[in-house]
């Protein structure tokens, strides 16, 4: 393997490791602002009782 | 039902996104002068393309509420969560799209970014949906959702704008994929299957991200309204 074809090689993985790592992100970040809502939403219905 | 058919789409996008990234990697051939780096292409323009349409959402959604704001105000509230998702999520993907292509750019032109119509027009896009996401963020007041209603349909006039650049002016871009002239475009048929593949895929899993956004706007909305209520009704 020469190097123009190994430095290709790691620009291309560095592209697909970037994008699953912004989707996955975003999605555990999401995952995490659902379950504070929930929270939220049931010590407030506790406390209102 | 609802949960068994939530966990049916989300397997069958899994297993689109595994099926997408083998045609990738494996099954698409080399492409003659860019060889392995064009690889990135698979990700970079579907990227694009969820972006566009998730911008467009959040056009409809901005019209929407402008529309119900005065005498429907459910409808409006559902249309101001479809406008906020469609733009965040819209920012997820034109995020990756601003990484993968100056990756691809350093490789294909030794550059890592130029000011070329096309890539100037995409940051200012990427820019109007952040600020967006800034003012829905740290603004607060009666105005804040229509305020940025305007701004989410003044962002989205650039979408046609990017779409249309690297047809309207001479840029370093790569000539379009569709509707492009005669000679560009992809010519192989294992190179095609791979890019629709991955379309569906990045399709399926945009669609997926951007409803589980929704919820937890309408959530956070109800939420929001109850707390109002409950203020209201302490004064009382």
């Amino acid at each position: 393997m020469d190097q123009r074809a190994i430095l290709d090689h790691q620009f291309t993985v560095a592209a697909y490791a970037i994008t699953w790592a912004i989707q996955l992100g975003y999605l555990a970040w999401l995952g995490f602002k659902w379950r504070a809502q929930k929270r939220d939403a049931s010590r407030s219905a506790n406390s209102s009782r | 039902m609802k949960k068994l058919a939530i966990g049916l789409y989300a397997a069958i996008t899994v297993a689109l996104m595994v099926w997408g990234f083998y045609q990738a990697i494996y099954v698409a051939p080399d492409e003659q002068t860019m060889h392995e780096v064009q690889r990135i292409f698979y990700y970079h323009v579907p990227s694009a393309m969820v972006a566009f349409l998730f911008f467009a959402i959040s056009l409809a959604g901005s019209i929407g509420f402008l529309a119900f704001r005065r005498n429907r105000q459910e409808w409006a509230q559902a249309a101001d969560a479809w406008a906020l998702a469609g733009a965040e999520v819209g920012v997820v993907f034109c995020t990756v799209v601003l990484i993968t292509g100056p990756l691809w750019g350093r490789r294909a032109w030794g550059i890592w970014w130029t000011w070329d119509a096309r890539l100037t027009t995409t940051l200012v896009l990427w820019l109007i949906y952040v600020s967006y996401l800034l003012l829905r963020r740290f603004a607060a007041g009666p105005q804040v959702q229509t305020l940025a209603a305007v701004l989410g349909i003044f962002g989205a006039l650039d979408v046609p704008i990017v779409y249309m650049s690297n047809r309207w002016w001479r840029t370093q871009h790569p000539a379009p994929v569709f509707g492009g002239d005669a000679d560009s475009g992809i010519k192989d048929p294992a190179m095609l299957h791979a890019f629709g593949w991955n379309v569906l895929a990045w399709l399926a899993w945009g669609f997926l991200i951007l409803v589980l956004r929704y919820h937890v706007e309408r959530q956070h909305q109800k939420f929001a309204a109850q707390e109002a209520q409950e203020a209201l009704n302490a004064v009382n």
